[in-house]
């Protein structure tokens, strides 16, 4: 009765009234064929694996000081029924294997942090990415001990695929949202069918399963799903099109405001969150330059690698992303190691200073969770090795 | 759950079947919440949530010191059997620990900490609380140049009841509320637009005031627009309150956490009982404080709590980290009763209590009033690296200051310093300062800091 109460009253203070458009039903049964089910697995050898990472990273040097493994699993079981007399089941197992090393030297501390998660069962575990994380980040962590503090001003940038995805996921992509569009917080309203891009520019988001197998993998992409939160099924949306804005992300709300179909964006972390708007596997398409290309014709710049976390002031697209690695190039050559790079434009600004794309063989995505208004969703992004020019690089120096 | 001998017969039950399969040590940790949540978007209420969140978590450990932790949102008996079952089977499968000393004991006495609980919170109706977000709408609304708003009403109350195996059995009631806001306004002659935001959190209802928090976040906004490039500089930094939590209190909160620390990833490792500022830096971790949002009379295990010097006269105190009983236990100290628990779902972890910087004697007119050039940061999105202190991060919401006077926002423009230069750097401390939640902080002026422009 207090929910009721509750509507009602807030009902006449809302001041968008709109017609949620019909969608057709959907009837059907999905699930994802996981090759080991996760319910299967005992518990002692879960714990073993995370054990033995453990062990890796940690006698890997006697500067690794600190070390953390974490394995997460869960199998869901989802029922959806709406008015439209839509009735659909899923049945999704879901894994992430994340290690985090910390190294010390004298008074100097560094970490890494490295994850592999997808949809699927236990195979995830059997992937030479999975059984090499542990090794990679205490790898990493001792390289950065290594690593000079950057020094700050304009540079010439290469990013690699992971750091990208995540110009292309948090620059970009979260501008793309019709919510954010709507809430008049978007630097791209009104922008749709103008150029926003150089002409090489393509950006896709596209969640749907099936996607693993691009990559060699034995499971499903970590930010992959049948169908969305609101029974919509998951698509391909092409957001820009040689440098032109051709669509934003919608869920059932937002396209019905704008009069146009929704394209499967609609997504909740669990079922008593409200499903939002939201990204699912989104990057930028390849050209055709070799990474060895970029870097020789780069005279002076940094090669930015992963990303440690990025921001973006989406009103404004004022961004910031913090990288894990980067090199100085000098006269078409990779220098000495940086840490704690960060790198900060405007986004409109950056798309149109695009200077170089790379070709298939550099591209990549990363995964991980997107946690916008609190929920915190499953995603990936990528694309290949790019470089832009008149980045501001901050440093301490 | 209203009824504590209820709880405590459920509580009985659970610790019984623990000893009963070998745990030597369990805690078990009840928890209610009645919430009420109004959102604001596109300066209109858009969702509206009331609900209550019910459960009960268990810790067993045996006497190797293997852990075992599960909950339920169910209460009755036959769930709990489960849930403290399954808590065993993990305790037998985990791993030895033997930094696990003990669970805590039973105290006698509790400090008192008044002003927790408001019965108004507690009682609110449906519809004074969005009378909250008129107050929000209404304001922005009759802005000129306000186009948009985000918002959001809050209040909970929140009960708890602790009991473990060393005869610990402790509970209280507590209320909260916040209102929030983060408005766009858009210039009409230039067409920028920009954002600002304010929040608000009490224990006590009377003191929320929507129309303070729209019309700061109001006032932020427009301080934001038209927003320049500037040119690399050197020069002192001053932060806002809102700065100084987000730059120094929170990621300090963070270096000074005992298991941060116990793990070496903190950069304060190995600099305690140093001098790290000027005389006049004192921070603290009070949870004493009457009425104010982090105090407690005791923590998430049911520890006393309160209050704890972490920076006294510049120096960083031997005794300034914040410990729950495992990482006290570890260091054989005393816990200081700073385990953080904000559900039944999750084990003790460690958190601040009222962590405040205390004010110094310049007026904040003062110390911007006599910088030559300088930078007034309010708001950076970032966080330094608290393994290694490094910050290099963009200013989301900051000005430009000339000769006293506070000018143009900043566009792209980045700033770099570690956090011990930042402490060092301190020059002066405003004496007056804000609230935002659990923080307390001051205007300080941070010397030399390299600014990173991206004017050409």
């Amino acid at each position: 009765m207090k929910a009721i109460k509750l509507a009602r009253k807030s009902q006449s203070l809302c001041k968008f009234k709109f017609n949620i458009k019909e969608s057709n039903p959907l009837n059907k049964k999905f699930k994802i064929n996981s090759i080991r089910n996760l319910e299967s697995i005992d518990i002692q050898d879960k714990i073993e694996i995370v054990k033995n990472h453990e062990d890796i990273s940690s006698k890997y040097s006697k500067e690794i000081k600190n070390t953390r493994t974490v394995y997460l699993d869960g199998y869901f079981k989802n029922l959806f029924l709406n008015s439209f007399g839509s009735h659909i089941y899923q049945d999704l197992e879901v894994l992430r294997l994340f290690s985090a090393v910390y190294a010390q030297r004298k008074g100097l501390i560094q970490n890494a942090m490295n994850s592999v998660g997808g949809v699927g069962g236990f195979e995830i575990m059997e992937t030479e990415a999975a059984q090499n994380i542990s090794l990679k980040s205490a790898k990493q962590a001792i390289m950065l001990l290594d690593a000079k503090s950057p020094v700050g001003g304009k540079f010439n940038v290469i990013m690699d695929p992971k750091l990208t995805g995540t110009f292309i996921h948090e620059a970009f992509g979260h501008a793309c949202e019709a919510d954010i569009v709507l809430n008049k917080e978007s630097i791209l309203e009104d922008k749709i069918g103008k150029t926003v891009a150089i002409e090489e520019v393509n950006i896709i988001d596209d969640p749907t399963i099936g996607q693993g197998k691009k990559f060699n993998l034995p499971y499903e992409l970590y930010g992959s799903y049948n169908v969305d939160d609101e029974g919509i099924p998951s698509q391909k949306t092409v957001i820009i099109e040689d440098g032109i804005l051709r669509n934003f992300l919608h869920n059932i709300e937002t396209a019905s405001r704008m009069s146009i179909e929704p394209n499967g964006h609609g997504r909740a972390n669990s079922s008593v969150a409200i499903p939002q708007v939201r990204m699912g596997f989104t990057y930028l398409e390849p050209k055709d330059w070799k990474l060895e290309e970029m870097i020789e014709d780069t005279k002076s710049g940094v090669l930015c690698e992963d990303f440690q976390y990025g921001y973006t002031d989406t009103t404004t697209g004022n961004f910031q992303f913090k990288c894990k690695f980067s090199y100085k190039i000098e006269n078409g050559e990779k220098k000495e190691l940086m840490r704690d790079v960060s790198l900060s434009g405007m986004t409109l600004e950056v798309l149109k200073r695009i200077t170089a794309i790379g070709d298939k063989s550099t591209f990549n995505y990363s995964d991980g969770i997107c946690g916008k208004g609190g929920q915190g969703v499953r995603v990936c992004d990528g694309g290949p090795f790019i470089r832009i020019e008149d980045i501001t690089v901050g440093g301490l120096n | 759950m209203q009824n504590k001998s209820d709880v405590s017969n459920l509580a009985s039950f659970a610790l019984n079947i623990a000893e009963k399969l070998t745990a030597k040590f369990a805690e078990i940790y009840f928890y209610l919440s009645d919430y009420l949540n109004i959102d604001i978007e596109e300066n209109s209420i858009k969702n509206n949530e009331i609900g209550s969140d019910l459960g009960v978590g268990i810790r067993v450990i045996n006497q190797k010191g293997s852990l075992g932790f599960a909950y339920t949102n169910r209460l009755e008996r036959k769930s709990i059997e489960k849930m403290v079952k399954t808590a065993i089977s993990m305790m037998r499968t985990g791993t030895e620990d033997p930094d696990f000393k003990d669970l805590p004991p039973k105290y006698e006495v509790y400090k008192t900490v008044n002003g927790l609980y408001d019965k108004d919170i507690k009682y609110l109706s449906i519809e004074d609380s969005i009378l909250y977000a008129e107050d929000l709408i209404d304001i922005c609304d009759k802005d000129d140049m306000a186009i948009s708003q985000s918002g959001n009403f809050s209040s909970s109350y929140n009960k708890t009841f602790i009991f473990n195996s060393n005869g610990l059995s402790i509970d209280s009631k507590t209320t909260i509320s916040s209102v929030s806001s983060h408005v766009i306004v858009k210039d009409k002659i230039t067409n920028d637009t920009s954002f600002g935001f304010e929040s608000q959190i009490e224990r006590n209802l009377n003191c929320i005031n929507g129309k303070n928090v729209i019309k700061t976040a109001l006032k932020n906004a427009k301080r934001n627009l038209n927003r320049k490039k500037i040119n690399s500089i050197k020069a002192p930094l001053i932060l806002t309150p809102k700065g100084v939590i987000s730059f120094i209190l929170r990621p300090l909160a963070s270096a000074i956490n005992a298991e941060t620390f116990q793990y070496k990833r903190s950069f304060l490792v190995d600099r305690r009982g140093e001098y790290l500022g000027p005389k006049f830096l004192n921070i603290e971790d009070n949870a004493l404080i009457d009425g104010a949002v982090g105090s407690a009379t005791f923590d998430g295990e049911g520890v006393p709590c309160k209050n704890k010097r972490v920076i006294e006269k510049g120096k960083f105190l031997k005794s300034g980290l914040l410990h729950n009983s495992y990482t006290a236990g570890k260091e054989g100290i005393e816990s200081s009763g700073n385990a953080a628990r904000d559900s039944y779902s999750s084990l003790p972890a460690i958190g601040i209590t009222n962590m405040i910087l205390q004010s110094g004697n310049s007026s904040k007119d003062e110390i911007i009033q006599n910088v030559k050039e300088g930078i007034l940061l309010d708001y950076t999105g970032d966080r330094p690296n608290i393994s290694t202190g490094d910050f290099s991060g963009l200013i989301l919401q900051g000005n430009l200051i000339r000769k006293g006077e506070i000018l143009d926002a900043l566009n792209e423009t980045m700033f770099g310093i570690n956090l011990l230069d930042v402490f060092r750097n301190i020059e002066e401390i405003s004496k007056e300062s804000k609230t935002y939640g659990p923080f307390q902080a001051p205007f300080v002026k941070i010397a030399d800091v390299q600014i990173i422009g991206s004017a050409s």
